[in-house]
């Protein structure tokens, strides 16, 4: 082996051992996300409940919208983070949960309830959202704990390449059909917000 | 082989090495910005929706500048990790979406179009730069998913070839050209825009100051 080949070798490796690495890493991050993610949405009633409590409307409001910007931005990035899923290649090399990418549409279902909808005071649409929120997590935990964690093949992409490019192309599907919406909602409202309040009886 | 000769082929390695996996690294963050900057634009009548419930004007007031400062943040950002696709010799060695040109073009006229008009107040300006955005995602998206992250799939071998930089790189090139071109045209204007709305406003300003001759200050504190 000479000088050459030997730089080549390490920087192949460099920049292979980096792209697993920063996947790895993601991956790794998914979990916690999701669970933060289910952790705030489960916890709105707590929160709500303390706001009642506060006697200044000042620390009522920040409270409640430091909770929303939380919540939010955190479901944000775990689409954001579950990009990976609709990559054909990265699912084939690397050993990601089968169904990783429904369960990163389903968080973009949320999104798209909440532009297109009220969840934070209209039951129908929090049903929608929490419903929506619960699918998502057992596409993503199930395959994720029994499968790249306990090891059953079929649900691991890797070891499943067919299901997993599949599941890939029906997620890029889902969430180009619901940005497409999402899209043409912000085009015909043109940024604003059209949803009627609701009455005070509800 | 020597130490020598392998302390060489390292310190090689770790310099071109860490270049390579500097631009991969941008590469592979750049859809994640992308589906950022998409994501807070078209979730503008969600934020407006909360904005409207706050009882009070200071968490109205700060939870529309975050949502200003984040949204606009993130797509400066990204069109300026995008400047990769106006590199050459990146452009032809590195395996980049052909149309990522293109789309950081269609980002600096969404932004052009935020500089030069209320996007915020306007209506068709904010149509404008929702249909610009949405097209320079689907730029970059398309050929990203299914040319550069789809190497593996035999029967989109085709498209990938077509539509990844390095596998073609002289229709790449071209449209880089093009889009550079764009690119200077587009900021050109903005800087023109620019000087003369700094022009006018200095002007105006000079102007007051001469119709009104300046006071004596007087010290706040006596």
């Amino acid at each position: 082996m000479n000088t050459d080949q030997l730089t080549q070798a390490i920087i192949s490796g460099i920049s292979a051992g980096g792209e697993q690495f920063l996947e790895g890493t993601l991956a790794a991050m998914l979990p916690i996300v999701w669970l933060a993610i289910l952790g705030l949405q489960l916890g709105q009633p707590y929160i709500l409940d303390m706001i009642n409590r506060f006697t200044l409307r000042l620390g009522a409001d920040l409270l409640w919208l430091v909770y929303v910007a939380l919540r939010d931005l955190l479901i944000v990035s775990g689409v954001v983070m579950s990009f990976m899923f609709f990559f054909p290649d990265v699912v084939v090399t690397d050993a990601l949960p089968l169904t990783g990418g429904l369960a990163a549409a389903c968080l973009f279902g949320v999104l798209l309830v909440k532009l297109m909808g009220d969840p934070d005071h209209n039951l129908r649409d929090f049903r929608i959202a929490i419903s929506l929120l619960g699918l998502g997590s057992l596409f993503y935990f199930v395959p994720y704990v029994l499968g790249v964690q306990f090891n059953i093949s079929f649900l691991v992409t890797n070891t499943n390449q067919g299901w997993a490019v599949a599941l890939a192309y029906v997620s890029i599907a889902l969430l180009a059909i619901m940005g497409a919406i999402a899209a043409w909602y912000a085009l015909r409202t043109g940024g604003r917000a059209e949803v009627q309040e609701p009455a005070s009886g509800q | 082989m020597k130490p020598d000769q392998v302390a060489t082929a390292i310190t090689q390695a770790l310099v071109q090495g860490g270049a390579q996996w500097l631009v991969a690294t941008i590469v592979a963050f750049l859809p994640a910005l992308w589906t950022m900057t998409l994501i807070l634009h078209l979730g503008r009548p969600y934020v407006l929706r909360t904005l409207r419930r706050c009882g009070l004007r200071l968490g109205a007031d700060i939870w529309w500048m975050s949502y200003l400062l984040m949204r606009d943040a993130v797509l400066l950002l990204t069109f300026a990790l995008s400047w990769i696709f106006f590199a050459p010799n990146i452009v032809m060695n590195a395996a980049l979406p052909i149309t990522g040109p293109l789309a950081a073009l269609c980002l600096l006229i969404a932004l052009a179009v935020k500089l030069s008009r209320r996007v915020d107040d306007d209506v068709q300006a904010y149509r404008l730069a929702t249909t610009f955005l949405v097209v320079g995602a689907t730029l970059y998206y398309g050929a990203l998913v299914f040319a550069v992250e789809a190497a593996s799939q035999d029967y989109l071998a085709g498209f990938g070839q077509f539509f990844t930089s390095n596998m073609n790189p002289t229709v790449a090139l071209w449209i880089m050209w093009i889009s550079l071109a764009g690119v200077a045209i587009v900021a050109g204007w903005l800087f023109v825009r620019l000087l003369a709305s700094a022009n006018r406003t200095m002007a105006s300003r000079l102007s007051t100051q001469q119709v009104r001759p300046t006071t004596e200050q007087t010290s706040a504190v006596q």
